[in-house]
């Protein structure tokens, strides 16, 4: 691997962060709007508001960047960085075409989850520093929510990976079959489930209810360290939407697949993020204890039942 | 549980499938309903200065200086007059909070409800609006809507036509007494030019109500 | 010294240094923090060193789940920002620690340096099916029983838990409706 196609691959990863998750965001504004029976922006760029994040995006670099007095100011610059690049590396292991990912991993489905795993310290971080007691209540109950629902998604995610008999991501969509639609059936919807948890979006954004505790962990944030969370969970929806693309709908798998691979790939992902969106609009929030009993009581259990499935199958 | 999900998906994949019903302000102007509250428009010639505005303003946001004016006698011998004159009438409309209680006390019809609302500045000071702006929204105000089908009938028509007081009754339909109810006679002595040298003084010197004294008649 | 012992050095240089502050901090979450590096270098460690898995294993159990429940547990109980003084030791049970921390350094250091000393081994990347094989076959006995412990330490705490709760009437008990699809 020379140095040339390092950085090659570098600026790929970097430019699918920068690029899909405004194109997710986007598409957020406008569906949401329509099932609201709004417009959502209809001014910025022209047609049909279509750079209105280009616009935010200026507007977060011209806001004050504000750092509470109290804060502890180095962990307070840190958090956004910690919460950006985790989702970045993952992003980048995930194959979008037979044979191409930025980063070719054998055990690349572990990468994913280890990568994932630890872009919640920065969530941790954000809430402890920011000395702001809605804040650390948001930091508190985020980090109980991804503590519980880490257990089942890894439990899912190990079924599709015994099923497959490897944990490399490209490997897992070459061994899939339509018949994986109903088999893995029970831990597809747990790890859906358990991904939306990850990413505290509603039903499950208890942590950063915003009729509570303002904004959760991010209250103090301004500007551009504001916009990096932002950017984060929604890369963290991309992320989410092509890993579930790849594990469970067959990722590049369809007609053409040589050519238009990629473009399955991305499709199928977009789709997982307009469901997504979709289930924003219409859930209401859970409580946190209803959020707990949901992870151990039902979705532990599906999953392990879904692992003795899948391990009766493969051995017999 | 389920249904009830399934019920919230439901709802909002029908709803992006329709039309919205957004109405999009600067390019479609809206249709706004009669009596809208908008801006406060001032008709200058009807103000006394009387400051009865100002005073029932819960907030305080309306200016009025004034000051006297002798009117040098008509006649020869006759007496001076004073009369107020307005110098300033300003609304600041970053205090009001469009209750309009000072059109309703206003008792000479100076101040009217203007729909325009578009008046939206970027320095807090311009929304003192002084007496040229006020009267500016006079041609805004659109005229008193119809009253609705079988609605009593309107108090200052009847008053208009009920009889002078004093003045030899003429053939009025049965409508007149019901016009001469009890705000009737709070605005005959405003509106009604005297109708004549012959009209008695002031009501406020009648010793007894005016709406008594007609009905007594009859 | 090839690019792989400088990558090996510099991780755990990291490690050591993250490690020392961890301990040394007067700064409880500080400290969590240190330890997430630590933690970490020493992911990079085993990845130079060719083990894949085990570092990635490393980085999803340790970052990842235990270094988050520290700090909730730190968040949960008192984690003041800025130096604390509620947890400061005298200076004899710092040197105490310090020497026993250096003794045990010693020992490891004696008995593992020969063991790898004079013939360097090969670096051979080990794939996850052999780290498989290796754990359900020769280690499975240690693995099973690890698992026994982790299983007691769980109804253990469940136990706790629940007993200290029979005397507590505002306990959490009472499922509410709706709770779960």
């Amino acid at each position: 691997m020379g140095a040339l196609e390092i950085v090659l691959r570098a600026a790929a990863a970097l430019a699918m962060l920068l690029v899909l998750p405004l194109l997710v965001g986007q598409t957020e504004h406008k569906v949401m709007a329509h099932m609201q029976g709004r417009l959502g922006p209809m001014y910025a760029g022209g047609y049909h508001g279509w750079a209105q994040l280009v616009a935010d995006g200026v507007k977060f670099v011209q806001k004050e960047d504000i750092i509470p007095a109290a804060a502890d100011r180095r962990v307070f610059k840190l958090a956004p960085a910690l919460a950006m690049i985790p989702y970045l590396l993952a992003l980048a292991a995930i194959p979008l075409h037979p044979g191409y990912a930025a980063i070719d991993a054998p055990a690349s489905l572990v990468f994913v989850l280890a990568a994932t795993s630890v872009g919640v310290l920065g969530t941790l971080m954000a809430g402890w520093a920011s000395a702001n007691k809605y804040a650390l209540l948001g930091a508190m109950r985020s980090a109980a929510q991804l503590l519980s629902y880490e257990l089942p998604m890894v439990l899912a995610v190990a079924s599709v990976a015994l099923a497959a008999g490897t944990l490399s991501l490209g490997e897992i969509v070459e061994a899939w079959s339509p018949w994986w639609l109903l088999w893995q059936l029970p831990g597809a919807v747990v790890f859906l489930t358990a991904a939306v948890a990850e990413l505290q979006r509603p039903p499950f954004d208890m942590p950063v209810a915003d009729s509570e505790i303002v904004f959760g962990p991010y209250t103090e944030y301004t500007g551009l360290r504001f916009a990096l969370f932002l950017l984060s969970e929604y890369a963290g929806i991309v992320m989410f939407s092509l890993l579930f693309a790849v594990l469970y709908l067959g990722g590049w798998r369809g007609p053409l697949a040589d050519w238009l691979g990629w473009a399955w790939t991305l499709g199928k992902g977009f789709l997982v993020a307009l469901l997504l969106i979709w289930l924003r609009v219409s859930w209401p929030r859970l409580r946190e204890d209803q959020l707990q009993r949901l992870a151990w009581l039902w979705l532990v259990p599906i999953a392990l039942v879904q692992l003795a499935i899948t391990a009766v199958a493969v051995v017999s | 549980m389920i249904p009830g999900l399934v019920k919230g998906l439901a709802t909002t994949a029908r709803t992006l499938t329709r039309r919205t019903h957004v109405q999009e302000y600067p390019d479609h102007r809206p249709e706004l309903p009669p009596r809208s509250r908008g801006v406060i428009a001032l008709l200058e010639e009807n103000c006394t200065s009387c400051m009865l505005c100002a005073r029932e303003c819960p907030d305080w946001c309306i200016y009025i200086d004034a000051h006297k004016e002798t009117i040098p006698a008509t006649t020869p011998g006759g007496r001076e007059r004073q009369r107020n004159v307005l110098d300033r009438f300003a609304i600041d409309f970053s205090l009001c909070m469009y209750c309009g209680i000072c059109i309703e006390v206003c008792p000479f019809d100076a101040l009217f409800w203007s729909p325009q609302f578009e008046y939206a500045e970027t320095d807090i000071r311009d929304l003192l609006h002084e007496k040229q702006r006020l009267g500016g929204w006079m041609e805004s105000v659109p005229p008193p809507p119809a009253p609705d089908p079988g609605a009593p009938p309107v108090a200052e028509v009847m008053a208009q036509r009920a009889p002078v007081r004093g003045a030899p009754r003429v053939g009025l339909a049965a409508g007149g007494r019901a016009g001469s109810e009890r705000t009737a006679p709070e605005r005959q002595g405003v509106r009604r030019p005297p109708s004549g040298s012959a009209a008695p003084p002031a009501p406020a010197a009648s010793p007894k109500p005016p709406a008594q004294a007609t009905e007594g008649e009859e | 010294m090839t690019s792989l012992d400088i990558a090996f050095l510099a991780t755990g240089a990291v490690t050591i240094a993250a490690a020392l502050l961890a301990v040394t901090t007067r700064q409880l979450l500080h400290a969590a923090l240190w330890l997430v590096l630590s933690l970490g270098g020493l992911a990079g460690c085993y990845l130079v060193l060719g083990a894949e898995l085990v570092a990635l294993v490393q980085v999803l159990v340790y970052v990842g789940a235990v270094v988050v429940l520290v700090i909730f547990a730190l968040m949960l109980t008192r984690a003041p920002i800025g130096p604390s003084a509620a947890h400061t030791t005298t200076r004899l049970h710092r040197v105490l620690a310090a020497g026993l921390g250096a003794g045990v350094s010693a020992l490891l250091l004696a008995v593992l340096l020969p063991l790898a000393g004079g013939n360097p081994r090969e670096r051979t990347p080990v794939d996850s099916t052999a780290i498989a094989g290796e754990l359900f076959g020769t280690w499975v006995w240690p693995f099973e029983a690890l698992s026994l412990l982790l299983l007691v330490a769980l109804i253990g705490a469940f136990a706790v838990a629940r007993l200290a709760g029979t005397s507590d009437p505002s306990a959490p008990q009472a499922p509410v409706a709706g709770g779960a699809p």
